[in-house]
């Protein structure tokens, strides 16, 4: 019977799960759920974080009740123990930097750990001693420097006036005064435009493992990621997109020709499908050419005045951690975040109360901020459907392998990275031998054309939020 | 009366930065705040979140105002430090590098001592045994359905354990010296996290005891419009009724009202706040309103501030359940 204790399975028992489900339906929501403090390891040597779970939480505090005075003691207690943790690293794995409050960058001067694989930049700075040199050196941002201070692997020093600085120490050497992380807290926000919102989103995202970069450069010498590559060529294969693009600007063109030179077709009647005349009219054609207003995100809009200080700005790139990221040359970014204080607007449209009560938060985008925002994003192929996989039989598998490797002599395309996205370039192009997955509607709209990720943030919590500019104008419900 | 708790205030946000402080908040103020730092030891996770205690406005509203606490403008009150004041706070550092080096020292004796006794010898006899038998069971199949995952559990435990316990030679023994030790310099290294350990670090000059008087200072000037100060008032009554707020973002209000403890009770009530009684109100927010409270189990309350008789009145909104 110990032989089930030491070998635990990864499939958690049945009952377990159901008594968790009983705990969720009385508890008023996910973000309510109690945090049950004591459920975190004691003691300063942590070494390996267990994220702990929720704990329940009772309706109300009854008059009296000795048992919930003991229960709320003993939360509290294992809450402030867990906050009491000193920030201790072995000093083997501790990096430091100096904070020039002048310029607002940390400068690293001892980089250890994986954290600083992905964060600071280069900059050539003319050294102290001898300023016609120009020194390279890894700088960090007032975000990634209060963060690395937070989590306690970093200990930054302040740049100090006539400070000398002691070399061979026992315990590192001194290049100034210092700071703690409260002091960083206060001298580091509010610094090469880091507000208090943006440092917290920028630490929720890094603490969940995203990589995050400047969406807008700092300085001069801060990398710029990728531009965004296109997903459709210009090449043999028409895109599909580029062709709809150049349809939909023909298309009134087309129509005053046809109107002209076939006076065949009668307006007042319903259109037949005449095979002879229209060769490839399909359905999607005919609600096209039955569209009066031009439609679509292409289509610009028709006021285009926009607030001189929006909120609305792109101001983070993210990648997802398996990304390979390259700090001086980073790739396109995954998401793209734009952070705001609380948009607290509950419904859409202008009323004198929302606009006067919104003194501390930001109001929900306009349309005309949307399409600012979209602008800069990159279109996404739409969403295949998740691949079934049939049980695989040894001949088809080795059909399959030869499907897959013709498509791949073909010379239109010769990089791997459009090799690898040859999927969603042939919606409409002919590659006869790969199967074609037939791409949801639903999904496709769902995800929209492009995307973007919005976080407002209100007292300390973030929100986020993902805005999808939907092409309902590409998919017809016919 | 005790003393009162400082809010450092620094681009009129508010921060806490000692545990003692959040704990006296918490139990004898009835403010939560909301934890806005990374916990240094369990950093790759968003649920438990550490200090510094992020204060809603409103709450230092109410902390200042009923003489609890004292703002203190904190980027001010660094002054440039002394080469003096560094030169010791250096020397306290080595003396405690030191400290540490010695204590460790002790302690890889004493185990030494251990690793070498009677004792220690057949553990780690009947260990090796075990992990023999172990390794057989696993190699016959009798383990087939248990993960690589899971099965890494108990392995690296011990793996930990012979770690910490390592069978020394009389080579290794003599060659870890104090000089070696102090050269490899193995100890631990702490990022403080409140300024007070710093002498350079002077809050004294830079507190004020009233609102008005950080207003002037222009530190923290909440509340300064009508909107503002209608959510002040509202929460001072609903604090003087004995209730615990959280921020309400997350449910389309400005706070959650709890009846106790928000870690260990839920909240009954999602607030907003309205700032004069013709304000308007359209039907459209209460069945929005009545919506989300009835989904997340709440009632939703309209607390409506009246400027002239400086009251506040409630109304609640929930679905009556008929059908």
């Amino acid at each position: 019977m110990d032989d089930t204790l030491a070998q635990p399975k990864s499939s958690v028992p049945k009952e377990d799960s159901v008594l968790r489900d009983d705990a969720d339906s009385n508890s008023s929501g996910d973000e309510d759920g109690g945090l049950d403090w004591s459920k975190i390891p004691k003691g300063s040597s942590v070494s390996r974080p267990v994220i702990p779970k929720r704990g329940e939480k009772d309706f109300e505090p009854a008059q009296g009740s000795n048992l919930q005075l003991y229960q709320l003691d003993r939360a509290r207690t294992a809450m402030f123990d867990v906050l009491r943790i000193h920030r201790s690293v072995a000093s083997k794995s501790m990096s430091y930097a100096v904070w020039h409050p002048a310029i607002a960058r940390a400068h690293v001067t001892t980089a250890r750990g994986v954290d600083l694989a992905s964060m600071g930049h280069t900059v050539a700075r003319s050294s102290s001693s001898d300023p016609t040199r120009m020194h390279k050196r890894l700088e960090l941002l007032p975000e990634e420097a209060l963060y690395l201070v937070e989590k306690g692997t970093l200990l930054c020093w302040k740049a100090v006036e006539g400070f000398e600085i002691k070399d061979d120490e026992v315990g590192g050497t001194m290049l100034g005064a210092p700071m703690s992380v409260q002091e960083a807290f206060a001298t580091m926000l509010d610094t090469e435009g880091i507000t208090l919102e943006r440092y917290q989103v920028y630490s929720y995202l890094r603490r969940l493992g995203f990589v995050v970069t400047r969406a807008k450069q700092p300085s001069k010498a801060y990398p710029l990621p990728a531009p965004y590559q296109s997903f459709f060529l210009p090449s043999v294969d028409r895109p599909p997109f580029l062709s709809h693009l150049i349809s939909s600007v023909l298309w009134p063109f087309k129509r005053i020709f046809r109107a002209f030179f076939l006076p065949v077709v009668n307006w007042w009647r319903p259109i037949t499908h005449k095979p002879w005349l229209f060769y490839n009219m399909d359905y999607a054609t005919v609600y096209k050419s039955l569209r009066l207003i031009p439609s679509g995100h292409s289509t610009p809009l028709h006021t285009m005045s926009t607030e001189p200080d929006s909120p609305y700005e792109v101001f983070y790139h993210l990648y997802k951690p398996p990304t390979p990221f390259k700090k001086s040359a980073p790739p396109a970014p995954d998401f793209s975040v734009v952070v705001v204080k609380q948009v607290y607007q509950l419904f859409t449209g202008t009323s004198p109360l929302i606009s006067t009560a919104s003194a501390r938060t930001s109001p929900i985008p306009t349309l005309v901020e949307f399409d600012r925002l979209f602008a800069d994003q990159p279109v996404l192929p739409p969403p295949l459907p998740r691949q079934r996989k049939p049980p695989p039989k040894p001949e088809a598998m080795r059909a399959a392998q030869a499907q897959v490797t013709t498509p791949a002599i073909r010379p239109v395309t010769t990089s791997a990275w459009m090799r690898f996205l040859s999927p969603f370039l042939s919606r409409r192009a002919e590659v006869p031998t790969v199967p074609q997955r037939r791409v949801n509607p639903f999904m496709a709209l769902r995800q929209g054309n492009r995307t973007i990720v919005i976080a407002a943030v209100d007292g300390g919590v973030a929100s986020f939020f993902r805005f999808g500019q939907g092409a309902f104008e590409e998919w017809p419900m016919a | 009366m005790t003393e009162p708790i400082p809010i450092h205030i620094s681009n009129h946000r508010a921060f806490v930065f000692d545990v003692d402080h959040v704990a006296k908040l918490r139990t004898a103020h009835r403010i939560t705040g909301v934890l806005g730092g990374t916990l240094p030891h369990l950093s790759q996770q968003n649920i438990f979140l550490g200090l510094p205690l992020i204060l809603l406005p409103e709450e230092v509203f109410l902390l200042v105002s009923k003489g609890f606490a004292i703002l203190v403008s904190d980027p001010g009150s660094y002054r440039t430090p002394s080469l003096q004041e560094l030169a010791e706070w250096d020397d306290m550092r080595i003396a405690d590098i030191l400290r540490q080096l010695s204590r460790s020292q002790a302690q890889e004796d004493s185990k030494r001592k251990f690793a070498q006794s009677e004792e220690a010898l057949r553990k780690r006899q009947e260990r090796e045994e075990r992990r023999r038998r172990d390794a057989l069971a696993r190699q016959t199949g009798a383990s087939r359905d248990s993960t690589t995952v899971s099965s890494a559990g108990p392995f690296t435990l011990e793996a930990t354990v012979s770690n910490v316990a390592p069978v020394p030679t009389p080579t290794a023994a003599t060659s870890t010296s104090t000089a070696s030790v102090l050269a490899s310099n193995v100890f631990t290294v702490s990022v403080p996290m409140s300024s007070n350990s710093l002498s350079w670090h002077e809050p004294e000059r830079h507190s004020f005891s009233t609102l008005d008087g950080a207003r002037i200072a222009g530190i923290w000037t909440y509340p300064s419009t009508d909107a503002e100060r209608a959510k002040c008032e509202v929460f001072r009554d609903l604090w003087e009724k004995g209730y615990y707020m959280g921020g309400g973002s997350k449910f389309g209000g400005d706070w959650l009202v709890y009846p106790g403890d928000p870690l260990r009770y839920h909240s009954h009530f999602v607030a907003t706040v309205h700032s004069s009684p013709d304000a308007l109100l359209r039907p459209m927010e209460i069945v929005a309103h009545g919506r989300l409270g009835t989904a997340t189990k709440k009632a939703h309350l309209l607390c409506c501030w009246d400027p002239a008789a400086r009251k506040v009145s409630y109304l609640s909104v929930e679905w009556a359940g008929f059908g």
